[in-house]
């Protein structure tokens, strides 16, 4: 891609008490990021619903990331396995619709991993940047 | 008393039913003998409106019973919808008898009040394509068909006139006509799900033609044929090996040129192209919502998840009604074809859901409909 | 846009009017976001009634303001584009309340840590996605809705499970702020594993004479209903509103007449290891009295070994044995729980690690404490297991199953303390012998610990840094290890009298049973986890649920009985006031929709949900509203509310704009 820097619109679904927080924790240790990145913020990851997950690529995501709280740390027990089952699920979907898997990915980020939550969203932007656009991104929206 | 496991070959014991069967007319009398003797209040039979139509309805008649028989190769309705909330016995292909289990794993089903006899199937037909087959390959009349009969691989049909007509079945696939494409490729032949698994493989001999090959899949299904034995409705005696071996034979043999079909049908697509694919094919969709209307898995009510998106359709590059339903229903699909059916823009929705479902289920080694064991949703298989 | 849901006859009714707050938090978000710009942007959007900046929007001068502005704009639903809601959340909440509005009216936009502190050197960008978020979060707040939380009464009664030191302090608190407790322990007495200790670290006073009071104590709190050689079976209901059902094993004796007189045990022939409190090392009876201290102090029969002679029954002058007992059962009602169940101790036998369990002369930490007790199975008198002659040169290796990838990851934290101090006990008793303590690091935090282990190299102790790797046996039974000291490059192969293995601790199984009972989460290492590992330590993420002491992970008897008042503490909270306050997100169903298919019931971990008479009931005190159940749900019947499905489309939707909007 030539000429002016294209970004990239990333929606990320983030668990309110770890992954949230770790986005929080690189911002207060000033981790620069690209400003691709808007999170919607739910309660767990247990409450990502799939459909949503397809919503946002429709309404003209680039990316869609599944984050939440490493296995073993849910706040709800097990939010997260069962975001993890319907994350598998949901992968298959992707890939099987011919959607770049690039375009969807599953991270679990705790509260104190600000570094490692900058990086993700570095690494996934610049991934997408090379991919362009998504094609089910809907004519002229960005 | 028969036994669970028991293979039996049986007839009914009134001539006139045994006659009219498809092949001993033993579904018949179980189904009229279940209701005479009150073990159920009603029963599903297919009221005849002419070869290629009838309608599912439910009687507490039993003389309706008895003259329900036969085997409609050209009726492909779903039969599940009508087990919801009622205490009544069906026969049942095992697409039926997939969507009863997938119910009652959503409480819209009681199995135990439930009894579910059910037919081998090799496939059916869809009406439509079978009247433009009539006129095309059998150069028949749709209107002038009286019987139709399916033997040695050939489908043969029998006109007001008494003439016969025999094509064989690979040769009017080839041409595009015969069993529609979900049955192609369909696993279960033999209807192991149900309580009763009746058909006419291994049936041979003398008893070709006029017996129903009978196996006692379960405790309900032994009830119902010591029911019928026990009211002089039918008499049965033990298969002998022979009759069963020919049975299995048959059944691996279908199974095997189901997975050619698979191959052949669900061919794979590019990458690239996937996408294209998909949004091309749902780019038609009206959303009537007709497809989830007739699904035999699907609980949902009125409104539902899937439905919230119809009057967002245009807004889309791809139908997120879909999608949702894809979402909520592809591990649980049965690849029944009531979607493909009824779309009235031929979106071939079968087709599409099962290139969804059949990686995901054999992934996790999970067929629906088969047992109540397994739980619905893939969300519910985590330990 | 998506299918209204059927909206209240409440405030939410009314056509949203929406203050927007955009907050320059000094310099930290005006520094790099025009804070003017985002806020003239927010005005431009739809239903934004006023649209403001401010210098600090938590400042007691920014709280009103805002609420200053709900009266002069008449606004229903306030946005703060500001901090982060994980800190900042409850405190704007209680601001909009003050103001007039249900709490939940408000929506928070994070453009500090998500913007400003990420974007620093690209003003012009974070201006944009500052707007975009604020954006994001008025498309939110149009649809938010008010939420209630439900108040539920809570029964002034306690539940303490695991009478040792962490739970007999638990339960001693309760008490003594007034309120009744039911101590359910599982062992035929009180007292947990410091009952076996010899001295404890770092004041080496003798354990059971410092517990041994405490122990009185509890059994004389005329607050504390004891029950000991029972368990829990079986808990449902919520916070407030607990009921238990306690199997009481029999004991075969009648506890209300036997005076512990110990006559049966003198008669009693069958005589067996005594793996109870001795470790296996001593002996003890069919019927016998657990230890000298126990509280109770009555005798217990091991059925599984009585022979049925009748000797106990003859020697028992109150005639209190009772072969035919059968067990009991009390059904209790409780307002709060705490947990206190404890840890075992790390098994070495299994691996054979460091030859135990192959070489007589290789013995845990917790044998060695049995062999050092004036009251244990020698009387005090330290002997070599193979010859019961007194070892000249003991070993200790320390983080034995702790510390290792391979067994527990984590660090048992009390090892080396009790090496260091059986290590000068032995020293103390037989001067001349030899000590060596094999360590990888000496963990010794917290007052007169660092001094306890100088003490200990003053005394002469040899410290070696360095896992030994083999362990062999002499002729004589004397244990050979072959360690290098990894200070010196030394390599020694010492030959031992006896060696202790310093062994940790790992959660145990009557701990995980009354964890899965209670729904409590666990920690990768296996032990219970704490709702927030620094504020909120001894809570759970269950309401009315605490747990204290080794349960939790690893600690000494200083932290564990901190841990037993601190759960007594937060515990009380609840009985003291009579009441709780449940989660006001929870999640609702729209029983015009829901079917009853039942998908959503197993997806909850807190066994909210239920099928009735084919609609889906839901226990709201339980619901913590997590939202897992309404993502099962295929109608969309049942949502979580201030996550709704249109709300968070609405959300989503507002991240995209079409060219030139
Ligand atoms: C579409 C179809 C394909 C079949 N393919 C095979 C096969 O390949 N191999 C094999 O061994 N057997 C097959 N059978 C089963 C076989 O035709 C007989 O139904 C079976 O042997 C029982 O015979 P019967 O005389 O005892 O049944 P009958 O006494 O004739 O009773 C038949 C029952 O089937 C019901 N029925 C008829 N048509 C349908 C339909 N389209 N859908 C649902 N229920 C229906 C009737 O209402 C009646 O209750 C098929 C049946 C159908 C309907
Ligand atoms: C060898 C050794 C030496 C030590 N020396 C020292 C020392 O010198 N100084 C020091 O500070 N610390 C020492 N410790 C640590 C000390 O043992 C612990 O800190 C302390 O015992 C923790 O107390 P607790 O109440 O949490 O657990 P525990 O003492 O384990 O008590 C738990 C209680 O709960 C009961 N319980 C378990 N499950 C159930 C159930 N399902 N239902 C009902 N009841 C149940 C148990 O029977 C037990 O009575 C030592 C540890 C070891 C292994
Ligand atoms: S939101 Fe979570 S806690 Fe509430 S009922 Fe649903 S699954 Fe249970
Ligand atoms: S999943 Fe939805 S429709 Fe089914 S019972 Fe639960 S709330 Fe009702
Ligand atoms: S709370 Fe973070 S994943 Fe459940």
């Amino acid at each position: 891609m030539a000429g002016t820097e294209w970004e990239p619109k990333i929606v990320a679904f983030c668990c309110n008490w770890c992954s949230y927080g770790g986005a929080d924790t690189a911002g207060m240790g000033r981790f620069q990021q690209p400003s691709s990145l808007r999170i919607i913020r739910v309660m767990c990851s247990g409450r990502i619903d799939p459909m949503h997950v397809f919503n946002a690529f429709l309404e003209g995501a680039d990316a869609v990331l599944v984050t939440g709280c490493h296995l073993g740390d849910c706040h709800y027990v097990n939010g997260n396995y069962k975001a993890q089952v319907r994350y598998q699920f949901l992968e298959e979907m992707v890939r099987e619709l011919g959607l770049e898997p690039e375009r969807l990915q599953l991270n679990w980020i705790s509260a104190s991993e600000g570094e490692k939550f900058a990086n993700f969203i570095r690494d996934v932007t610049a991934q997408i940047k090379q991919l362009g656009p998504s094609p089910l991104k809907p004519e002229g929206v960005n | 008393m028969v036994g669970i496991g028991d293979k039996l070959l049986g007839y009914a014991t009134n001539p006139d039913v045994r006659n009219r069967g498809a092949s001993g007319g033993l579904v018949t009398a179980v189904l009229a003998a279940a209701l005479e003797k009150g073990m159920v209040e009603g029963v599903v039979v297919l009221k005849r409106i002419d070869e290629y139509e009838a309608i599912p309805v439910i009687t507490d008649d039993v003389q309706e019973v008895l003259a329900s028989g036969g085997s409609m190769h050209a009726v492909p309705v779903n039969l599940t919808k009508h087990a919801v909330g009622r205490k009544i016995a069906m026969p049942g292909k095992p697409c039926d008898v997939r969507g009863v289990i997938e119910q009652a794993k959503r409480n819209g089903v009681d199995l135990e009040n439930t009894y579910i006899v059910g037919l081998n199937c090799g496939g059916s037909m869809h009406p439509v394509v079978t009247r433009e087959m009539l006129i095309r390959m059998y150069e028949i009349d749709p209107e002038d068909v009286v019987g139709e009969e399916i033997e040695k691989g050939k489908l043969i049909f029998k006109t007001k006139d008494g003439e016969e007509k025999a094509i064989s079945i690979d040769e009017l696939e080839e041409a595009g006509y015969g069993r529609r494409e979900n049955c192609r490729y369909c696993t279960i032949k033999i209807p192991t799900n149900a309580d009763l698994a009746c058909g006419n493989w291994g049936v041979i001999g003398e008893l070709a033609g006029s017996a129903t090959f009978c196996e006692v899949m379960n405790e309900k299904g032994k009830r119902l044929l010591d029911n019928a034995i026990e009211a002089g409705f039918i008499e049965v005696q033990p298969a002998d090996e022979k009759s069963i071996a020919i049975r299995n034979k048959v059944n691996s043999a279908m199974l095997k040129l189901g997975d050619e079909w698979k191959g052949r049908l669900l061919t794979e697509i590019h990458d690239q192209e996937r996408l294209t694919y998909y949004i091309e094919q749902f780019a038609d969709c009206i959303d009537c919502g007709a497809c989830r209307e007739v699904c035999p898995v699907c609980t949902c009510g009125e409104d539902s998840k899937c439905t919230m998106f119809h009057s967002l359709a245009d807004n889309y590059k791809m139908s997120m009604y879909h999608m949702v339903r894809l979402l909520h229903l592809s591990d649980s699909c049965i690849g029944c074809g009531q979607c493909s059916d009824i779309c009235p823009v031929d979106i071939p929705v079968t087709t599409i859901f099962r290139r969804f479902a059949d990686p995901a289920q054999k992934k996790r080694d999970y067929s629906p409909g088969m047992d109540l064991q397994r739980p619905p949703f893939l969300e519910l298989m985590l330990k | 846009m998506v299918k209204e849901s059927s909206v209240k006859e409440t405030e939410a009714a009314d056509t949203p009017r929406i203050g927007v707050f955009v907050c320059e938090c000094g310099v930290n978000i005006g520094g790099v976001v025009n804070c003017r710009a985002v806020a003239d942007y927010a005005s431009t959007l739809p239903n934004v009634a006023t649209s403001v900046v401010n210098k600090y929007a938590c400042s007691d001068a920014g709280q009103s303001e805002i609420k200053q502005a709900i009266k002069d704009h008449d606004l229903n639903r306030v946005l703060v584009a500001s901090c982060t809601p994980k800190t900042h959340e409850p405190i704007f909440r209680a601001c909009v309340e003050e103001g007039g509005l249900n709490p939940y009216l408000f929506e928070f936009v994070n453009i500090r840590e998500h913007c400003s502190w990420i974007h620093m050197q690209d003003k012009e960008n974070a201006t944009k996605k500052a707007s975009e978020l604020v954006r994001m979060g008025v498309s939110r707040a149009q649809l938010l809705e008010p939420l209630q939380s439900t108040v539920v009464p809570v029964t002034n009664k306690a539940l303490v499970i695991g009478a040792g030191v962490a739970g007999m302090q638990a339960a001693l608190d309760i008490a003594d702020m007034g309120y009744k407790v039911y101590l359910v322990e599982k062992n035929p007495s009180i007292g947990g594993k410091m009952a076996q200790l010899d001295k404890t670290f770092p004041t080496n006073d003798c354990s059971i004479c410092i517990l041994g009071p405490k122990m009185v104590e509890v059994s004389r709190n005329r607050n504390i209903q004891l029950m000991t050689y029972s368990e829990v079976e079986e808990v449902e209901g919520y916070v407030g509103n607990f009921r238990a059902r306690v199997r009481h094993k029999s004991r075969f004796v009648d506890v209300t007449t036997c005076t512990g007189c110990g006559s049966c045990v003198q008669k009693c022939p069958i005589e067996v290891p005594d793996f109870e409190f001795n470790e296996g090392i001593g002996t003890r009876k069919a019927i016998y009295v657990p230890f000298p201290q126990a509280v109770p102090l009555r005798a217990v029969v091991d059925r599984s070994v009585c022979i049925d002679c009748g000797a106990c029954i003859k020697a028992c002058q109150s005639h209190s044995i009772k072969m035919e007992q059968e067990e009991t059962f009390s059904d209790l009602e409780v307002g709060v729980i705490v947990v206190t169940t404890g840890y075992d101790i790390y098994d070495p036998e299994p691996a054979n690690d460091f030859g135990y369990g192959i070489y007589d002369n290789v013995i845990t930490g917790m044998e060695l404490e049995r062999l050092l007790n004036a009251s244990g199975p020698t009387m005090g008198k330290l002997v070599r297991p193979s010859d019961v002659k007194p070892p000249k040169r003991v070993g200790f290796i320390q983080c034995v199953g702790s510390r290792d990838k391979k067994r527990n990851r984590y660090c048992s934290g009390f090892c080396c303390m009790y090496a260091l101090k059986d290590a000068q006990l032995i020293k103390e008793k037989y001067p001349d012998s030899e000590v060596y303590i094999m360590y990888m690091d000496i963990r010794a935090p917290f007052r007169n610990y660092e001094e306890f282990y100088d003490r200990a190299r003053d005394m002469g102790i040899k410290f070696i840094r360095g896992k030994p790797g083999k362990v062999s046996e002499d002729r004589d039974n004397s244990v050979i290890v072959r360690v290098e000291d990894t200070l010196t490059n030394n390599i020694y192969n010492l030959e031992l009298d006896l060696l202790v293995l310093s062994v940790g601790a790992v959660a145990s199984e009557s701990s995980e049973r009354v964890r899965q009972l209670l729904k409590v989460s666990r920690a990768a290492d296996g032990f219970m986890m704490e709702a927030h590992p620094k504020l909120k330590p001894v809570d759970t993420t269950l309401d009315g649920i605490f747990i204290g002491g080794v349960t939790q992970g690893p600690k000494d008897i200083p932290y564990s009985v901190s841990q037993g008042s601190a759960c007594a503490a937060r515990a009380t909270r609840y009985l003291a006031q009579g009441k709780a306050t449940t989660e006001g997100i929870t999640v609702e169903v729209d029983e015009d929709i829901c079917v009853g298919c039942g998908i959503c019931v197993p997806m909850c971990p807190f066994q909210a949900l239920s099928l009735a008479d084919g609609k889906l009931a839901i226990i709201k005190a339980l619901c913590k509203g997590c939202g897992t159940c309404a993502v099962a749900c295929p109608t969309g019947a049942l949502q979580q509310s201030h996550f709704k499905n249109q709300q968070l489309f609405a959300q989503v939707r507002s991240v995209f704009t079409f060219e030139g909007e």
